[in-house]
């Protein structure tokens, strides 16, 4: 009897990235399975194609372009004298008055910090805690130590120099990590609300259902004691992922996860209340009839607005549904030239997008949202490789 | 693994605000950095002189936050990836589909027959490369480009060494079956 395939390992075969036994396995594996052997032999040939891949010489102008950049920004430091003397004299005090302080909690606290990096915290209502001990005014969150608030008590995390964080009561989030390529908090339970004004992905959230990814933005995350969370956008793009299902969530709209499963389809706050229950089902049911009648009562109560959540469905649903949903998103928005029927029920990837551009002129106009953020790149990947595996016929 | 492709002052010496060091610096990593921006670009040389200006200007201004030349790398390459999906998605709009720039050829030099082979199944490569999804095309370029293991990559995306082993087992299996009529190219079968 043949064990497990073994395909899914063929590139880290040739890579060497397996383990002595595991690369033991896959060779007798795929001595004696032929479907094995022949994904092996796909992958040799993508492999070797990968390897013709030339480094390109970079122009040497692109040094010249940055020396009279960097010598610009010197320039400007230099001849531009922003502050008086006052301000100076206000600024230097400030400076030693935060080595003072920085000094005095270092050795006050030390067992706290022991050497590792940290986030400043400071308490906005009642008596947070880190660890076991309460934080009095402020307080530091370092790498592996929980913030925990009660009932009646708040705070603010500064993520480094790229955000802040406001805690809600009866929340619990832990330090992963804090570095230049990477700050991630875990929010075990509770609720979050994140402002960041960093580049993308550099901040993110793990929560039990989904690891939130931050784009340049404004949001809320609140994780329940069974481990699903709500997303809410209200500024910029925020990205869900777990394993390889991944949903892309603009401003003004909301996005549920589940354990086990991960992020949901993303969709607008003000859709009919019929609608996002609906989408509950279709998102989270397993069973058929379940989630193609809830996929009934959605395209009812949809808006123009709900083809946000329309156009995701689309690769998350298959045969005749997907059919109906394509035609309720066209009665609103017809497919632009150059993008079919067919190439829509293929997924065609092109013309998802090309019809995604024409549908975000009806997403962006949310009254808290400027127009520019809804021109985002974003897509839902999860379905659409899933799909793509079985796509629909006509 | 990544090669340790700088000698460990070099970094030391860039934090110190040391102009030379930083060129070395560039000139070691230009030509990778700005390969990886023009597969990213759709063959788009200017946006991917854009990238790698970015790129490098970032990495000049936040290099005192370093402590040895592992991390350097490994935030250089996810500077890297950032840079390229921040452009794609910047681009998107303006950028047509199959609105590609010809690129100027490789620098291998082979002779003159084999040599335009060669240009020949790597302008191939690039074309099914930019097809690929970004969380497909990335792994690839990494991984061929900079000659990062599957660790080093996965630390550059910010996920986990069996997503990028899934990654780029579903890429060369797309590869494969975009140019499976190359298979008995003389060019693979060297």
């Amino acid at each position: 009897m043949l064990s497990q395939h073994v395909s899914k390992n063929a590139a880290a075969y040739c890579h060497g990235e397996l383990s002595s036994e595991e690369s033991k396995q896959f060779a007798e594996h795929i001595m004696s399975c032929a479907t094995c052997r022949a994904e092996f032999e796909e992958i040799k040939l993508g492999i070797k194609l990968a390897e013709q891949l030339p480094e390109i010489q970079a122009p040497n102008h692109i040094w010249t372009n940055i020396e009279s950049r960097l010598k610009q920004d010197h320039a400007v430091t230099r001849s531009s004298p922003r502050f008086s003397r006052p301000t100076y004299a206000a600024i230097a005090a400030v400076l030693l008055l935060s080595i003072s302080m920085a000094v005095f909690w270092l050795y006050r606290d030390h067992t706290a910090l022991n050497g590792q990096p940290f986030w400043q915290v400071v308490n906005l209502t009642g008596s947070p805690t880190i660890g076991s001990s309460g934080i009095g005014t402020n307080g530091r969150l370092a790498v592996g130590q929980w913030l925990e608030t009660d009932g009646n008590s708040r705070a603010q995390i500064a993520v480094g120099s790229i955000g802040h964080v406001d805690i809600d009561p009866n929340t619990r989030v832990r330090l992963l990590e804090t570095q230049p390529t990477e700050h991630r908090l875990e929010l075990a339970e509770g609720k979050l609300s994140a402002r960041i004004w960093a580049p993308p992905r550099l901040f993110f959230v793990d929560t039990p259902s989904a690891v939130a990814a931050d784009l340049g933005c404004a949001y809320t995350l609140e994780v329940d004691k069974t481990g699903a969370s709500l997303l809410r956008v209200t500024s910029g793009w925020v990205e869900l992922q777990l394993k390889d299902r991944e949903s892309m969530v603009p401003a003004g709209a909301a996005c549920e996860t589940r354990p086990g499963i991960g992020p949901g389809t993303p969709y607008f706050e003000d859709c009919a209340g019929e609608f996002k229950s609906a989408l509950e089902k279709v998102d989270f049911e397993s069973d058929a009839q379940t989630r193609s009648q809830s996929l009934t009562l959605m395209l009812q109560q949809s808006r123009p607005r709900d083809t946000l959540t329309l156009w995701h469905l689309l690769a998350r649903v298959d045969g005749d549904d997907r059919v109906r949903v394509f035609e309720r998103i066209a009665s609103f928005v017809p497919p632009p030239q150059g993008v079919t029927r067919e190439g829509i029920l293929q997924l065609d990837r092109e013309m998802l997008d090309r019809w995604r551009l024409v549908l975000e002129s009806s997403w962006s106009n949310h009254t808290l949202l400027p127009k520019e953020v809804g021109k985002a790149y974003w897509q839902v990947k999860n379905g659409v490789d899933q799909r793509m595996k079985n796509p629909a016929t006509k | 693994m990544a090669e340790q492709l700088i000698e460990g002052g070099v970094i030391e010496a860039c934090q110190r605000g040391d102009r030379e060091a930083f060129r070395v610096l560039f000139e070691t990593y230009k030509d990778k950095v700005f390969s990886i921006a023009v597969y990213s670009s759709g063959g788009d040389r200017s946006i991917a002189e854009d990238v790698t200006q970015q790129i490098f200007l970032k990495l000049f201004t936040a290099i005192q936050q370093f402590r040895g030349e592992a991390e350097f790398t490994t935030w250089l390459y996810r500077l890297v990836v950032n840079a390229c999906l921040d452009e794609r998605r910047k681009r998107r709009r303006l950028l047509s589909w199959g609105d590609v720039l010809p690129m100027s050829g490789p620098i291998n030099k082979k002779p003159q027959e084999k040599s335009y082979a060669r240009m020949e199944v790597a302008e191939a490569v690039r074309v099914a490369i930019e097809e690929l999804k970004p969380k497909f095309r990335i792994p690839i370029l990494l991984k061929y480009i900079e000659g990062l293991s599957y660790e080093e990559i996965a630390k550059a995306m910010g996920c986990s060494k069996g997503t990028v082993a899934s990654r780029l087992n579903r890429g060369h299996g797309q590869l494969a079956k975009r140019l499976s009529h190359l298979r008995n190219h003389e060019v693979l079968n060297d």
